[in-house]
């Protein structure tokens, strides 16, 4: 099997844009990131699509993903619609990848896209937790704030966590968001406020939850041939991981982490020959404040029930040994469902070229940690940049 | 009905809602009340109906008798206040209570007196029968929805039982304006000819008494019509009962007027706490029936009577759907009505899988183990009523799915939790609304038991299932 590069990675702004369409702010994704391409990239050398989405709000249920490509003018362009909730985006790219490394492909495009604000509210109360467990969970009267209130609860329960503790996930990754123009929330906010924010799902607050945001995202997946033909950096995707969970948290093992992220974390590892502690930085999914911490648990950065302690300990501050979320994550960057995974690998991308907005010093290795719903479907991938840092 | 056989009941619990209006409370919101001789009335939560509270009322009296409800041949079913105005619950009844699919099931409704056809159908019966009246009338709120309130009764009728029915006494006659509700109306109406009514109910409810084959002055207690606290005092003094044996089947006073439900539960009040003879007499559209027993019974819920929680009138107001917003429009997820009641067993009864393969319990049971993978079948078996909370959060304002927007409107912020169940030593896991409770005041590691609640309703058909309320 072959080796898969990144040659190129870009994303629109995250907001709310409700005079946008999925096909202009992927357009606009696109174009971003073929114009990151070091070298002069044709767009007739794709050779396969992957996009992302839910499709919030139904307005393009079939053939969405087509349509893009063909909004695009990549005419005739084999496009697949990838649908794994929050994940489609990371699913989206590990179709790229896997197409790639098999030699189906030479160049593929992974990407996502989606539109959430420009629904009525009652529409909108429809969509939000359509990926969760239906018959059961969501009918006890849950959306996925509810749910990951129910894992936050039962791992304060068990851990001794506390609300300072997911408070100060808001903190750090409003204070990264708060760096990026293309963030949807870029403002900072103090501890005092992630704490005292009103309610939304006990014991999650309005800082604990990520926004419904509008964007898009396009990630160029090439070849080692044609890496080193149009790219002057060697970034690789080392390791590809995903496992999928039971869709509904009451019928899993733990409810105080997710199963397929520690799976996919592992596939991820073994793929990439390394470890956690070789990790540099991470992107990971925190569409809610106690998913950051039970993500770092399921990844390996810390024991169970040690992810307060990183936060507290500044560990994953952008001046931190283990970097986390420097876009701003889910939180403060956005999260516009089918677009978060690939959005992960854009951050990845400019923090190994060197371009980031918030910096880490000199990183080789990034990790992106993509959440379908509550954990139904993970993915998870490691990328390198080869030859040092930039 | 043969007197030899014996037959009557063997077995009563009552059940009513945890809420309760105080006719001081409607004082102070409208400036006067409607409400003679009530001191507050019981009132159903947001999420119970007419047949939540019969749920409620025939599963006490289940748990409590010897009769195995494998055994059931009758179920009658009495409301003047179904939830659809087609749709008889007595179906509902069988499959939620799990009782035999091959029972008789009779359903009445449309009158007070619902509650004398159903006992009586229950009567005239053979084997184990079980009678439940549940009501929650709705009524002007200016004026008649002062006096009305809540609750349920549940009665198992058998041969050679406890307290035997020794009696009984019909009267039919036309007396309209009385109480009567209007085609596609909720509100029960009368015409407030003072006078004319009241001679209505006591003449022929007097009739139907002195129907029975019965001296009067022996009997221990009645519980007569009792629409408002004054009603059946009046009926009594027609009759030379004296008031004290009135007072020991009276309950309007506690949880007013509950429609078909009212004389029911001031029987099992009457058979619960006296001895000797007993008279019910029901009153509904002109007509009256009366019954007589002989003995007293151990009667499961009476404390309800007594207890209850408070509400101002905006709660009630909201707890009741007199104000809220309706039905939210929109797409989105949703679960068919056939996927629903697809899923009975689980929602009403906690019908989980056995892996085949390792023993472990799935719920719902179908599909892969969820603890080995493997797809080799499951053994149902019905889990422990009762089970622990494992994770919990409170829905606010806003947190909700659509479905359950109306009943966030009326009842306000809900606890969502994830239960761990038990069948031996094996555990499942369920999410399900902790209800009666104060959301806030649900905790991880909480114990709570099952009960059948109102889940949400979806065009016009609404969908029950299991909720769960904490033991204390």
């Amino acid at each position: 099997m072959r080796d898969a590069y990144i040659i190129g990675a870009g994303q629109s702004a995250f907001g709310s844009f409700p005079d946008e369409t999925y096909l202009s702010l992927f357009e606009d994704a696109f174009d971003t990131a073929v114009a990151s391409v070091d070298g002069e990239l044709a767009p007739e050398q794709i050779d396969e699509a992957y996009l992302g989405t839910l499709g919030v709000g139904g307005r393009q249920i079939g053939l969405s993903g087509p349509a893009v490509t063909e909004h695009l003018g990549l005419h005739g362009l084999p496009t697949t619609r990838v649908e794994n909730a929050c994940a489609a985006g990371g699913y989206a790219l590990r179709s790229a990848v896997t197409a790639v490394r098999s030699g189906m492909a030479d160049l593929a495009l992974a990407g996502g896209y989606e539109i959430m604000t420009d629904t009525s509210a009652d529409q909108t109360k429809w969509w939000l937790g359509v990926s969760g467990e239906t018959e059961w969970e969501r009918l006890s009267g849950t959306t996925f704030a509810g749910v990951y209130a129910q894992m936050a609860s039962a791992h304060m329960d068990e851990y001794d966590t506390t609300i300072e503790d997911l408070s100060r996930v808001a903190v750090k990754n409003h204070a990264n968001g708060a760096q990026n123009p293309k963030a949807h929330l870029g403002f900072e906010c103090s501890l005092e406020d992630a704490i005292n924010a009103p309610a939304v799902a006990d014991p999650l607050n309005l800082y604990h939850c990520c926004p419904t945001t509008d964007g898009a995202s396009a990630v160029l997946v090439a070849s080692e041939e044609l890496a080193r033909k149009l790219s002057d950096h060697r970034i690789r995707v080392a390791g590809a991981g995903a496992a999928s969970g039971r869709v509904g948290v009451y019928q899993r093992d733990s409810l105080t982490g997710i199963p397929a992220s520690k799976t996919a974390a592992q596939r991820a590892y073994e793929d990439a020959g390394i470890g956690p502690d070789e990790i540099d930085f991470a992107e990971v999914h925190d569409c809610f404040a106690i998913a950051e911490l039970v993500a770092y648990e399921d990844l390996g950065f810390c024991e169970p029930g040690e992810a307060g302690r990183l936060l507290r300990e500044g560990i994953t501050d952008p001046d931190g040994q283990l970097p986390v979320n420097t876009s701003g994550g889910l939180k403060s960057k956005g999260h516009p469902i089918g677009a978060t995974g690939t959005g992960q690998a854009v951050e990845v991308f400019d923090q190994l070229r060197g371009e980031a907005y918030v910096q880490v010093d000199s990183p080789t290795v990034g990790l992106a940690h993509n959440v379908g719903g509550s954990g139904g479907g993970v993915t998870v991938h490691v990328f390198e940049r080869e030859g040092g840092a930039a | 009905m043969s007197a030899d056989d014996h037959r009557g009941i063997d077995a009563g619990a009552i059940y009513l809602p945890r809420f309760r209006l105080s006719t001081d409370t409607i004082t102070e919101a409208w400036g006067l009340s409607h409400a003679s001789g009530i001191d507050r009335t019981a009132v159903p939560s947001a999420d119970e109906d007419a047949v939540t509270m019969a749920i409620a009322a025939a599963e006490r009296v289940l748990e409590q008798t010897s009769v195995d409800r494998g055994t059931i041949e009758t179920v009658a079913f009495a409301t003047t206040s179904p939830p659809l105005e087609e749709d008889a619950s007595s179906g509902r009844l069988v499959r939620a209570l799990d009782l035999p699919a091959d029972c008789e099931t009779a359903s009445f409704t449309g009158s007070t007196i619902a509650g004398a056809s159903a006992l009586s159908r229950a009567l005239d019966s053979c084997g184990p029968s079980l009678v439940v009246t549940a009501d929650c009338p709705v009524g002007r709120l200016a004026d008649d929805d002062h006096r009305l309130g809540a609750g349920a009764a549940a009665f198992l009728v058998v041969d050679d039982a406890a307290v035997p029915v020794v009696s009984t006494g019909w009267h039919a006659d036309e007396r309209p304006g009385v109480r009567y509700r209007r085609a596609g109306s909720r509100t029960v109406e009368n015409l407030g000819v003072t006078n004319y009514e009241r001679a209505a109910v006591t003449e022929t409810v007097g009739t139907a008494v002195k129907n029975l084959e019965v001296d009067l002055e022996s009997v221990s207690a009645v519980a007569f019509h009792q629409p408002d606290g004054g009603i059946p005092y009046r009926i009594s003094r027609e009759l030379s009962v004296d008031s004290d044996v009135v007072s020991h089947g009276t309950v309007v006073d506690r949880i007013g007027d509950a429609g078909a439900a009212t004389v029911p539960i001031g029987l099992l009040l009457a058979l619960g706490e006296t001895d000797g003879q007993t008279s019910a007499a029901f009153f509904g559209s002109g007509s009256a029936a009366a019954f007589l027993f002989e003995g007293s019974l151990s009667v499961h819920g009476l404390d309800d009577l007594e207890e209850g929680v408070d509400l101002s009138y905006a709660q009630y107001l909201r707890e009741r759907g007199h104000v809220v917003s309706g039905e939210v429009a929109g797409g989105g997820a949703n679960v068919s009505v056939p996927n629903w009641q697809r899923s009975l067993d689980q929602r009403y009864r906690l019908v989980a899988g056995r892996c085949s393969d390792c023993g472990a319990l799935s719920l719902p049971p179908e599909g892969a183990c969820q603890s080995c993978h493997a797809r080799d079948g499951f053994d149902l078996v019905e889990l422990e009523r009762t089970g622990e909370v494992e994770a919990v959060t409170v829905i606010g304002q806003g947190g909700s799915p659509p479905e359950f927007t109306e009943q966030q409107q009326r009842a306000g912020s809900y606890a969502a939790a994830i239960v761990t169940l038990t069948d031996g030593e094996e555990t499942v896991r369920l999410p399900a609304q902790i209800t009666d409770t104060d959301p806030q005041s649900v905790d991880v590691g909480d114990t709570v038991h099952a009960t059948v609640r109102r889940i949400y309703e979806q065009e016009g058909v609404p969908r029950y299932g299991v909720k769960f309320v904490p033991l204390d």
